[in-house]
C-alpha cells in the first residue's frame, strides 16, 4: 500500500517568517507592490511619442483594458477618474495571485485572509462614501429604498437591500478571491502529493507509472491557475467598478 | 498544596496533580514522563488558521497595497496617461491633416476635370465651326461645279445639233441633186427645184420622225 | 452529523477520533451538497451567454461582461460552501 497522509488545511498554509512579523505572504504582497510599480515606471520611462513596443505596450495595454474592458463598460466616461484606483487594484491582485504557480513561491498571498479583507473593505469604504460624496443623504434613500416598489413592500425590501448592499458585499467579495485561490492552492497541493506519493510506492513497483497521471492533472491545474489569477483580479476589480458606479450613479 | 504536572505528547495534554504534602518535598519533574518537542523536528505546531486574518499579513499586504496605490494614483499612472494622450492627439492631428490634405487634393481634381471639360467644348466648338465652314466650301464647289458642267454640256449640245442641222442640210441637198438628177435621167427634163426639195424634206422628217 | 458519530463509534473510535472523522465526513457534504446549484446556474448562464453572443455578436463584448458579473454572483454560494467545508473540516 501507498502511505499518503495529506496534512491539515492549515499546515499547507503555514510560512516561517522570515524576520519577525515577515513571513511569505508579506514578502509576495510587497514583491507585487515593487513589480507593479517597476513595470509603470519603466514603462513611463520610455519615450511616449513612437509606437509602444515591450513594457509600454504592455503596460498601456493593460491599462486600456481597464479603461475599456472595465470602466466604459460599467460606469462609462464618467468614471474614468477611478483608472489609476482600478488600475492599482487590478494589477496588485494579480501579481498577488499569480505567484501561486511560480515555483519556490507557490503561494498565492491572496490565499490567505489578510489581503482579501482589507482590499474588499477598502473598496466597501470607497464605494459608501463615493455614495454619500455624490448623492448626499439620499444615496441612504436610493440604496435602501429602491424607487418603484409599493410602500408597504418596504417593510420586506429595505432589510433585505440593507444586507445586500452593506452586508454581503464586501462579504463575497473576500470570500470569492480567498476560497478561489485557496482552493487552487489546495488544488495543486493535493495533485502534487499524490504523484509524489505514487512516484515514491515501496511496496509496489507497478505504482510508479501511475504517478505521471496526477502529474499531468498537476500541469493541467498549473495552467488553469493562470486563468483563474487572471479571472479572480478581473471579477474582483469589475465588480469594484460596478460598486462605484451604482454608488456615484444610482439610475444605472 | 497540589502541583500541576502537565505532560505534552502529540496533540493530547495530560495533567497530573500531585500532592506534594503526601511525598512530604517537591515533585522532580524529571521523573515524570515529560516528552520534550524537538524528539520530532517535523511535527511542530499547527499553522495559521486558514480563516481568521493575521495581523502581520494584514500590515504587511495592506502597506504595499496604499503605497502601491497612491504611487500609481499621483505619480506612474498620470505620467504614463500623458504620454498615452500626446501620442494619441499627434496621431488624431496627422489622422486630420491627412483628411484635409485629402479634401484639397480632391479639390483639385474637380478643378481639373472642369477644366478638362471646357477645354473638350472648345475643342468640340472649333471642330463644328471647322466642318461648317468646309461644307459650305464644299456646297460652293460642287455648285460651281455643276455650273460649269452645265454650260459645257449645253456648249456640247448646241455644237451637235448644229453639227446634226448642218449634216441633215447637206444630206437633203445630196437627195435633193440625187432626186433631181434621177428624175432628169428619167423624164428628161429638169424637175422644179423647189418642189422636189419639199418632198425630200416631207420624206427625211417623216423617216427621221 | 449525529450519523457519522454512531458510525465512527460502531467502527471502534473514541471521543475526538470520532468527532474528527464525523467532522470530515460532514464537510465533504457540505461542500458537495453547496456545489449542486451553483453549477447548473453557472452552466445554465454560460449556455444562455453563447447563445446571445452567436445571436448578436456585435454585442458579444457586454454580454461577456455581464456573464461575468452573473458567473461572479453565482459562484459565490459554492465558494461559501467551500469555507463551510474547511470551517468544519477544522
Amino acid at each position: 500500500m501507498i502511505a499518503l497522509e495529506f496534512p491539515p488545511i492549515n499546515e499547507i498554509l503555514r510560512w516561517k517568517d522570515l524576520f519577525p512579523t515577515f513571513n511569505k505572504i508579506a514578502l509576495i504582497a510587497v514583491l507585487a507592490a515593487v513589480i507593479g510599480t517597476l513595470i509603470f515606471l519603466l514603462a513611463g520611462n520610455k519615450d511616449a511619442k513612437v509606437a509602444p513596443k515591450g513594457i509600454r505596450n504592455f503596460a498601456e495595454s493593460i491599462v486600456e483594458f481597464i479603461e475599456n474592458g472595465i470602466v466604459m463598460q460599467t460606469m462609462g466616461r464618467d468614471g474614468l477618474g477611478w483608472t489609476p484606483f482600478l488600475l492599482s487594484l487590478f494589477s496588485f491582485i494579480y501579481l498577488c495571485n499569480v505567484p501561486g504557480i511560480i515555483p519556490f513561491l507557490q503561494m498565492p498571498a491572496t490565499a490567505r485572509m489578510a489581503l482579501p479583507v482589507f482590499l474588499s473593505l477598502l473598496v466597501w469604504v470607497v464605494f459608501i462614501v463615493t455614495g454619500f460624496k455624490h448623492q448626499g443623504l439620499g444615496y441612504i434613500k436610493s440604496s435602501l429604498f429602491p424607487p418603484g416598489v409599493p410602500k408597504a413592500l418596504y417593510i420586506l425590501v429595505t432589510p433585505i437591500e440593507f444586507i445586500s448592499t452593506f452586508l454581503v458585499r464586501p462579504f463575497s467579495l473576500t470570500v470569492r478571491l480567498f476560497a478561489n485561490m485557496l482552493a487552487g492552492h489546495i488544488l495543486l497541493v493535493t495533485f502534487g502529493l499524490l504523484s509524489e506519493a505514487l512516484f515514491q510506492a515501496k511496496g509496489n513497483p507497478a505504482l510508479i507509472p501511475v504517478g505521471v497521471l496526477p502529474l499531468f492533472m498537476l500541469i493541467f491545474l498549473t495552467g488553469f491557475e493562470v486563468l483563474v489569477a487572471f479571472l479572480q483580479a478581473y471579477i474582483f476589480t469589475i465588480l469594484t467598478a460596478v460598486y462605484i458606479g451604482g454608488a456615484a450613479h444610482p439610475e444605472h | 498544596m497540589l502541583t500541576a504536572v502537565v505532560i505534552r505528547s502529540g496533540q493530547a495534554l495530560q495533567v497530573h496533580l500531585v500532592s506534594s504534602e503526601t511525598s512530604g518535598e517537591p515533585v522532580d519533574l524529571s521523573q515524570c514522563e515529560f516528552k520534550p518537542e524537538a524528539t520530532n523536528p517535523t511535527k511542530c505546531g499547527p499553522g495559521p488558521s486558514p480563516i481568521i486574518p493575521e495581523m502581520k499579513e494584514l500590515a504587511w499586504g495592506a502597506g504595499s497595497f496604499i503605497v502601491f496605490a497612491l504611487l500609481m494614483r499621483f505619480f506612474l499612472f498620470p505620467r504614463l496617461k500623458k504620454g498615452m494622450d500626446s501620442r494619441y492627439n499627434s496621431i488624431r492631428e496627422g489622422h486630420e491633416n491627412a483628411d484635409s490634405t485629402r479634401a484639397s487634393a480632391r479639390s483639385e481634381v474637380a478643378q481639373y476635370e472642369a477644366a478638362v471639360v471646357a477645354a473638350k467644348a472648345e475643342a468640340a466648338k472649333v471642330v463644328d465651326a471647322a466642318r461648317a465652314t468646309l461644307e459650305t466650301e464644299r456646297q460652293a464647289a460642287i455648285t460651281a461645279a455643276n455650273a460649269r458642267i452645265a454650260t459645257q454640256r449645253e456648249a456640247a449640245m448646241a455644237a451637235a445639233d448644229a453639227a446634226r442641222t448642218a449634216g441633215r442640210s447637206q444630206v437633203e441637198s445630196a437627195v435633193v441633186d440625187v432626186v433631181s438628177s434621177a428624175v432628169e435621167i428619167a423624164t428628161g427634163k429638169r424637175p422644179d427645184g423647189s418642189a422636189v426639195s419639199r418632198a425630200v424634206a416631207d420624206a427625211m422628217s417623216a423617216g427621221v420622225r | 452529523m449525529e450519523a457519522f458519530v454512531h458510525i465512527a463509534a460502531a467502527a471502534g473510535l473514541t471521543g475526538d477520533e470520532a468527532k474528527a472523522a464525523s467532522a470530515a465526513g460532514s464537510a465533504g457534504f457540505a461542500y458537495g451538497l453547496a456545489a449542486i446549484g451553483p453549477g447548473i446556474g453557472i452552466g445554465y448562464l454560460v449556455g444562455k451567454s453563447v447563445e446571445a453572443m452567436a445571436r448578436q455578436p456585435e454585442a458579444a463584448g457586454m454580454v461577456r461582461t455581464t456573464m461575468f458579473l452573473g458567473i461572479a454572483f453565482t459562484e459565490a454560494l459554492a465558494l461559501i460552501g467551500f469555507v463551510v467545508f474547511i470551517l468544519i473540516g477544522l
